[in-house]
């Protein structure tokens, strides 16, 4: 059975242990694990649902530069589903170009993660800044993603991608993971990490996604991906610094059931992480100003001679990049719970707890990356949340007292 | 400042008194019929306000189409949004709108911003559009 007991199955079993395997003697003698505060998952607690476009780019992140009207624009966006994770890297390389050509001001062309963190970084160049974009941080798409490091997330399609690629991206995320690593441990924790426990019944394997020899069409022929295996696969090239999911022994396991991995996973805390960049961008002088461009022409209207452009998926109808592909994602998010510091997922379905909030997310196990690609249509849908609540319930509660909790 | 103009303004949100327009006709001179505006606000509440709201006031995560819209696209050619509108909305099915429907749409957009209706229609043909201004309101006459 499993419910509320089983979250405290692993520390009873541990007090009665007799022959414990290695990891399990040196626990022992530290003592058992703390129980885990349960997650309450009643409908009650759902206060939020976000829906919003990852912008994937079939080439990856458009990094290149181009000439318009004597400004020299700089790209910066089709970070899919890694903007977060990506920042500081990406954020790098456009910086560079800009210093390459001498300026001692930049405008950059939105406020979203890609760039307000542009702005910091030439700011720390010495660069001043003004940031012109429709919104501010807090209403960007960025604002309604989850907010995990998954540098490798829905981040190029492999064959548009090329081979010079991947060189680039893990130039980015080992970038981006040291920067920030500098943001752990600041006040309303900014970046922060928790134990994320996948659970099942079954022996928990890595999916591999082999291409369908079956599925013909392809992104080449119908600018949209057919199948997983079209997607790059770049995360193993990290591994030696981000961590991996280890199984876990039955008397490790809170949750009680058949099987059980943990890792330690990085995470952004959206409200204190905007208010730092935002307070860190005004106290270096920044300037920030509310502003819609129109077509690329216009920014030939701004006084600064280099310009960052950083609108994400909207660069697909201001820029008119048609190789900008949408995938649609949505989150549920739970009344912050305090003690609860760890996520839990079984099925594709998780919970996540952060600073505001716990997130939720139902994502259909077999569709993979595949899952929201060329949907645009960003209104929440509840119906998957809810489902994704009520499952997860049971690794808590009782069905008797689920509700109720 | 004018204390009745601002009044006007704040009282209807609406208050489009006419900057004189740089290049052509403006906005404020009736560029669209009522017409034209009828058969906007159809289409806008068949694809539109489920998105944008029933009022065109937006949401903390869908910009509105009042208000704060006018700031993001008065001063230039209705071309841009006229064009804006043919390729990426509705966000769900851009490019599904006719030229004719985009038309009517810009038409009741103008209408809920406060710019008057007129005797003829607005075409739907972009270099006409282009010489078009969309006049923002102008409380310091
Ligand atoms: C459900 C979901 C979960 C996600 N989870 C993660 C995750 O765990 N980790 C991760 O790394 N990434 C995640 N992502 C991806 C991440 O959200 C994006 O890659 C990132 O937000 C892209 O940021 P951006 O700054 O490029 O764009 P945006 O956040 O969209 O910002 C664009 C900016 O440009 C401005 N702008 C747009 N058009 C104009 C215009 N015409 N004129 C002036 N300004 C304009 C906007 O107002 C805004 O300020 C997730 C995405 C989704 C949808
Ligand atoms: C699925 C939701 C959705 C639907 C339906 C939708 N829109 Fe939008 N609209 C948006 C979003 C989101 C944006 C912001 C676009 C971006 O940032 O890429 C937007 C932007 C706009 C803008 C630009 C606003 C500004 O201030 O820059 C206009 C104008 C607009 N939409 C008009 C329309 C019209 C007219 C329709 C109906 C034909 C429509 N929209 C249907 C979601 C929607």
């Amino acid at each position: 059975m499993q419910n509320r007991r089983g979250v405290m199955r692993g520390t009873l079993a541990l007090a009665g242990g007799l022959a414990l395997p290695g990891s399990l003697r040196a626990q022992a003698l530290l003592g058992p694990a703390p129980p885990l505060v349960p997650m309450r998952l009643s409908p009650d607690q759902l206060i939020d649902l976000k829906c919003c476009i990852r912008p994937l780019r079939a080439a990856g992140p458009n990094l290149g530069t181009e000439t318009v009207r004597d400004r020299l624009v700089i790209h910066n966006y089709g970070h899919g589903g890694s903007g977060w994770s990506l920042s500081w890297g990406s954020a790098e390389v456009a910086v560079g170009k800009a210093l390459s050509v001498l300026p001692d001001r930049i405008a950059v062309v939105g406020c979203g993660i890609i760039g307000l963190t542009s702005a910091i970084v030439a700011q720390r160049a010495g660069l001043a800044v003004t940031i012109y974009a429709r919104d501010p941080i807090q209403q960007t798409r960025s604002f309604r993603a989850s907010g995990s490091f998954t540098p490798g997330s829905r981040i190029a399609l492999a064959g548009p991608a090329g081979p010079q690629f991947p060189d680039q991206w893990e130039h980015m995320a080992r970038y981006s993971w040291k920067m920030f690593r500098t943001m752990l441990g600041l006040p309303g924790e900014p970046v922060a990490f928790g134990d994320s426990y996948s659970l099942s019944d079954n022996p928990i394997e890595r999916r591999t996604w082999p291409a369908d020899p079956a599925i013909a069409a392809r992104y080449e022929t119908t600018g949209l991906p057919q199948q997983n295996s079209e997607f790059a696969r770049l995360d193993s090239r990290i591994r030696d610094i981000v961590p991996q999911s280890v199984p876990l022994q039955p008397g490790e396991n809170p949750f009680g059931t058949p099987y059980a991995t943990r890792s330690s996973h990085m995470y952004f805390n959206f409200p204190a992480y905007s208010h730092l960049l935002m307070t860190e961008f005004l106290a270096r002088g920044g300037r920030y100003e509310m502003r819609n461009l129109h077509s690329p022409a216009d920014v030939g209207d701004l006084p600064e001679r280099v310009v960052i452009h950083a609108t994400g998926y909207a660069a697909r109808d201001l820029w008119q990049d048609h190789t900008v592909i949408p995938v649609r994602g949505q989150t549920g998010w739970l009344v912050p719970q305090p003690g609860v510091n760890y996520s839990i997922r079984s099925n594709n379905m998780s919970a996540m707890a952060k600073a505001d909030g716990i997130v939720i997310m139902n994502n259909n196990p077999d569709l993979g990356e595949m899952l929201g690609v060329g949907d645009s249509m960003e209104l929440p849908n509840r119906a998957p949340v809810e489902e994704a609540m009520a499952s997860l319930s049971r690794f808590f509660w009782p069905a008797d007292q689920r509700g109720a909790a | 400042m004018n204390r009745r103009a601002l009044a006007i303004a704040l009282a209807g949100g609406l208050a489009m008194l006419a900057a004189s327009p740089a290049t052509g006709r403006g906005t404020q001179s009736g560029v669209y019929t009522t017409g034209q505006a009828d058969e906007g606000a159809r289409i806008y509440a068949a694809r539109c306000a489920m998105c944008h709201g029933a009022q065109l006031e937006g949401t903390v995560e869908t910009p509105g189409l009042v208000g704060k819209f006018v700031a993001n696209w008065a001063g230039r050619p209705l071309g841009n949004l006229f064009a804006y509108l043919g390729r990426a909305m509705p966000q769900n099915a851009p490019g599904t709108l006719s030229p004719e429907d985009t038309t009517a749409l810009v038409a009741f957009i103008l209408r809920a911003n406060g710019a008057p209706a007129g005797s003829r229609p607005l075409s739907p043909d972009a270099a006409g559009l282009g010489r078009i201004d969309f006049e923002a309101a102008s409380l310091a006459r």
